[in-house]
């Protein structure tokens, strides 16, 4: 495969996301500047332009109206993905680390920043579902996180029933999204390493946490329990989940940039690492940035996935055949089994 | 002509009148269909230099059926916003490059450091060495003549009915009839040029060295003498890979002589470009190619 290099931005990447269709790619990094990208063939859509600040975070909804921002400036913004026109914009007295829309598009989620004087607040706001209404100035849930340390990620899971957070110590918590209050809390990532990142599965009923402890963990978002365990040999900043029939993880990371001295891009390990979901094995790499890999993302569509580096660079990746046809000897079991019993029924 | 001059008051000059438009006018384009159903375009056009050029195509056309998504189909459709409005339709190469090839095949127990792409120049390689073989003309061994352990006792295949007669003719009876075949073995000594295996080697001299490529060498003649090595070498490396191309020059004008050798490391290759350079026209002349025969 030839990965398509597209180079818009002037700083390192922090997010990169998807459509639903898998037809657009959103970017945002430490420029100021969101990106779109039609995936097909790089091609730049335009660029929504008005932060002031680094951004953190970037995500559009199923239905690729709305597009939400979130950085540095303490704004939380709400763009018009066709026009480029700002919507809305939310200001917060701390900047914003994650924003995510749920599963329907009709809620948004930000979570600031704990800083002096400053918990991390998750706030949720419902979205009109018009691009000419006008959005809401309150949230309709305020969760202040005081018991447990800062806030790195959070999203919705499946149903809009619980909202998921990963934190600054490797805690992951669970929260009821109708109320706010917290149900559980696990610490499936070694004390002080912080959860960098949190992907959802297609359907939102698990998710896969990466963390600076050189390890990523599906988690069951009911129960919170570990389903499985990635290790990796660098610290990962994101790892993502391929969609059916593909039975695979990604995860991306990379020493961080301020510890990388003279090391070549070999030995930094910027490359992106394939897992088998199921029995945890690593099945391949990808290399070709020269900086760590700060997020990696899946098309749902299953066809394509990308990745942003610190280096600037977003490398859109379309697999080959070999990336479809890879299985292990008991899938393959397994597949003729099931097309035996297929045709006994028939 | 007289009215096409009123018509246009500007020009003074009759003279100026019609050449210009000689010179612009130009032939719509023709197509026509072929059987195999494909369309050769010839179109006649004036290039960045200000000279005409033909154009001579052959297109095949087929229709690629694609199922879109509607909304994606809209979504592509959508005219271009901020810093991008108003650019053309397609990637632009200031924000959109191609990486390099990555090969990227998911394996059972990868691990780090493991060489996973190799580079396609060195697949092929190792594919023709696994394709050459090497057969000893001698004993049909897999080794190279010259290491042949019975080359001093052996003639080369195909020569050996003529040999042995002939070497018994020369020695005159020195050695027995039985013992003929041993130079090295028994008896008197029996100087190199004498012994079975070298049997005539002296004529060979000039040819010996290019015997083993003769299978996949090609002769062509009727090569224009300004010629070069490496014109000759672009035409016939587009058939495979090309290992050598002798053309002879006269040793005083450094001009070619008009006839030339080239080697193939695939003698299929090689059949390939004799069938389609024959009768390729090169320079002003027609070239002609067969297969070199044995140099003798």
């Amino acid at each position: 495969m030839r990965p398509i290099l597209l180079s818009g931005h002037e700083r390192a990447l922090t997010q990169v996301k998807f459509s639903k269709e898998g037809d657009f790619i959103f970017s945002v990094s430490k420029d100021h500047n969101v990106c779109a990208w039609y995936s097909a063939n790089g091609e730049r859509f335009g660029m929504y332009k008005g932060h002031q600040g680094a951004l953190w975070s970037v995500d559009v909804d199923p239905t690729t109206t709305f597009l939400a921002t979130g950085g540095a400036d303490n704004t939380m913004r709400l763009w018009e993905v066709k026009t480029g026109k700002q919507l809305k914009q939310w200001e917060f007295p701390t900047s914003i680390r994650r924003v995510e829309f749920s599963e329907d598009g009709k809620l948004l989620l930000g979570v600031t920043e704990k800083r002096t004087g400053q918990l991390s607040n998750i706030y949720v706001y419902d979205i009109a579902q018009d691009v000419n209404a006008e959005q809401s100035d309150e949230p309709t849930l305020r969760i202040v996180v005081d018991e447990l340390p800062r806030v790195t990620v959070a999203g919705f899971s499946y149903l809009n029933r619980y909202i998921i957070t990963g934190h600054e110590n490797g805690c992951v918590a669970q929260w009821d999204a109708k109320t706010g209050e917290m149900i559980a809390d696990e610490y499936p990532h070694e004390d002080g390493a912080s959860v960098t990142d949190l992907q959802w599965s297609a359907d939102r009923t698990y998710f896969i946490t990466s963390s600076k402890d050189k390890t990523a963990k599906l988690q069951d978002a009911r129960t919170l329990k570990v389903l499985h365990t990635y290790v990796a040999d660098t610290p990962l900043n994101s790892a993502a989940i391929t969609p059916e029939p593909t039975n695979y993880v990604i995860l991306g990371g990379g020493q961080a940039a301020m510890d990388v001295t003279t090391t070549s891009a070999r030995q930094g390990k910027f490359e992106a690492r394939f897992y088998h979901k199921i029995f945890e094995e690593e099945v391949g790499r990808v290399r070709g940035h020269f900086g760590p890999l700060n997020y990696v993302a899946v098309s749902p569509d299953g066809k394509c996935y990308c990745s942003g580096g610190e280096d600037g660079y977003v490398r859109v990746h379309h697999f080959d055949p070999p990336y479809f046809d890879f299985k292990y000897e008991v899938e393959r079991e397994m597949q003729g089994h099931m097309n035996r019993r297929m045709e006994q029924e028939l | 002509m007289a009215a096409n001059v009123q018509n246009t008051p500007g020009r003074t000059d009759w003279a100026e009148d019609d050449e210009p438009d000689l010179a612009t006018a130009l032939p719509p384009p023709q197509i026509t269909k072929n059987k195999d159903g494909t369309e050769t375009v010839v179109t006649v056009f004036i290039n960045e230099e200000g000279k005409r050029v033909k154009r001579t195509q052959r297109i095949r056309r087929t229709v690629v059926k694609k199922k879109e998504n509607p909304r994606v189909a809209e979504r592509r459709a959508w005219p271009k916003m901020g810093p991008e409005a108003g650019k053309p339709v397609g990637p632009r190469p200031d924000t959109t490059t191609l990486g390099e090839n990555i090969i990227f095949r998911p394996q059972m127990g990868f691990k780090s450091g493991q060489v996973q792409e190799k580079a396609p120049d060195e697949e092929r390689k190792a594919e023709l060495q696994k394709k050459m073989q090497i057969k000893c003309r001698i004993c049909q061994g897999d080794h190279f003549t010259t290491k042949c352990p019975f080359k001093d006792t052996m003639a080369p295949e195909g020569e050996a009915a003529g040999a042995p007669s002939d070497l018994d003719d020369r020695m005159g009876g020195d050695t027995g009839g039985a013992g003929g075949g041993g130079g090295g073995v028994g008896g008197s000594y029996v100087p190199p040029h004498l012994r079975k295996g070298a049997a005539g080697s002296g004529e060979r001299m000039g040819g010996g060295k290019f015997e083993r490529d003769d299978l996949a060498t090609l002769r062509v003649t009727n090569v224009s003498e300004f010629a070069e090595e490496q014109d000759l070498r672009e035409i016939f490396e587009r058939w495979g890979r090309v290992t050598r191309v002798f053309l002879a020059k006269d040793r005083e004008t450094g001009r070619a002589k008009g006839f030339a050798f080239v080697s193939y490391a695939d003698r299929s290759d090689a059949a390939r470009a004799c069938e389609k350079v024959d009768g390729y026209g090169f320079g002003h002349l027609i070239l002609k190619v067969e297969f070199a025969k044995k140099a003798t």
